[in-house]
């Protein structure tokens, strides 16, 4: 089971080029080769400033329990799907948290 | 590209179209903005500075740079600069003339695309519209960027003069690793005066909308989606993305939805000195374009491909919104269709 909700005690970052900025539909980012743009329908599930690298997954896992009472499981689905969905784009990274 | 996140609003536009200066060395006979002398009240440097932190702050990702001839401006590269140090990208237009080994030096730099304008692929033909001597600059500039690595696309507006070059054009951006750009050729500035010596027939866009679905490597800026074909679907914008995705700003710092509609009737604020998130977000004429809608063209079955086209040849060629443009793919065929009866 935990190998399908990918590093959870990891933290994501931006790839070279890239760029993100929140929006009312969610997030929107930008690639400078191309340029393209991607939106990306997440509502507010996560802010921009996660892509900082100073929270984890884990961590937003918690504050998304606490903050709307959601279950683990439903938290660790959505933002797994979430990363990814950024990942296959080339959007963010996984960087392990040792 | 997600029309629905689109008309959600953003937060900012993605790019911002500046058009630094109007001073230019060159007067091409279809200039968007009938440059040649630096006007009074263009930005100074400073107040350029504090744009370019203003656009920062509010996450624009990109400044598409225009003029004029923004190399004329002392401060460019400077100022480009600075852009690059707040992580901006910086899409810059230029007429190549200015730029040597030095310059192209400078430009070298990720986060810097360059596009050089060519109006025909040879000597004869591109300074004919742009002026003696043009070509060979510009080739030259070619050759400096080359050698620096930098990405480059030679843009040329779609004229009556061009059209029959677009092969060879293709086949001289090739040569130098560069991409080709044609860019639509629209009633303002000087282009008002050459519009009807240079534009081309309905019958020319028809060709020309057969041949951009045949090349699909040549890039449009988005110019043509009011004639792009279903080949050309994936390949960009689907509608106007004036007020939406992106604006102008004038060398006098003055804000409207795009560079080809200058006029007062459109003009939305000023920087620096107002703020800028909030002429995005409260100017009425911004409203008014959000929510522009083209009834004619709504049971077109191309509406989804166009939306209505470009406002701006709407407005220029008929003085008023909300119409359709002229010289969308379906108007041409039934240009050309009722031209065949008549004959």
């Amino acid at each position: 089971m935990e190998k399908a909700i990918m590093g959870i005690t990891a933290r994501y970052l931006l790839c070279e080029g890239v760029q993100v900025r929140s929006e009312s539909f969610g997030l929107l980012f930008y690639h400078y080769a191309g340029p393209k743009i991607y939106f990306v329908r997440s509502n507010d599930l996560v802010d921009e400033s996660f892509f900082s690298g100073k929270q984890t997954l884990s961590d937003l896992i918690d504050a998304l329990r606490q903050t709307r009472g959601w279950s683990e499981k439903l938290a660790k689905r959505q933002l797994s799907t979430l990363m990814r969905l950024l990942k296959s784009r080339g959007l963010v990274y996984e960087q392990p948290v040792c | 590209m997600n029309n629905r996140c689109v008309e959600e609003g953003l937060s900012a536009p993605v790019n911002v179209t500046w058009e630094m200066t109007y001073a230019c060395n060159l007067s091409c006979i279809h200039c968007l903005s009938d440059s040649g002398l630096k006007k009074p009240g263009e930005l100074t440097t400073d107040q350029c500075l504090r744009v370019i932190d203003e656009m920062a702050r509010n996450k624009v990702f990109q400044f598409n740079i225009g003029g004029g001839e923004p190399f004329m401006r002392p401060d460019f590269l400077d100022l480009m600069d600075h852009a690059h140090e707040k992580g901006m990208v910086t899409c810059i237009s230029t007429n190549g003339t200015l730029i040597d080994d030095d310059v192209a030096r400078r430009l070298n730099h990720p986060l810097v695309y360059i596009q050089v304008s060519l109006d025909g692929a040879t000597d004869r033909s591109n300074d004919a519209i742009r002026g003696k001597g043009s070509f060979r600059k510009v080739i030259n500039a070619l050759e400096c960027l080359k050698q620096e690595n930098i990405e480059v696309s030679i843009n040329t507006v779609l004229t009556r003069r061009s059209i029959s070059e677009l092969d060879k054009l293709a086949d001289l951006a090739a040569s130098f690793g560069a991409k080709l750009r044609v860019s639509r050729f629209r009633p303002s500035g000087r282009g008002k005066k050459s519009w009807s010596e240079l534009n081309v027939s309905h019958e020319q866009m028809l060709d020309f909308s057969h041949w951009l679905g045949e090349h699909l490597k040549v890039s449009t800026g988005d110019s043509f989606f009011s004639v792009s074909t279903e080949e050309r679907r994936s390949l960009g914008l689907n509608m106007c993305g004036a007020c939406k995705l992106t604006c102008c700003l004038s060398p006098q710092g003055d804000v409207y939805p795009c560079a080809f509609l200058q006029e007062k009737e459109f003009y939305a604020g000023k920087l620096p000195q107002e703020s800028f998130a909030d002429i995005w977000r409260n100017a009425s004429v911004f409203h008014s374009f959000r929510e522009l809608e083209i009834k004619s063209c709504e049971s077109c079955h191309r509406f989804d491909l166009c939306h209505g086209g470009c406002p701006a040849i709407a407005y220029h060629t008929q003085r008023k919104l909300g119409v359709a443009d002229p010289e969308c793919l379906e108007n041409c065929v039934r240009v050309k269709m009722s031209a065949a009866v008549n004959a």
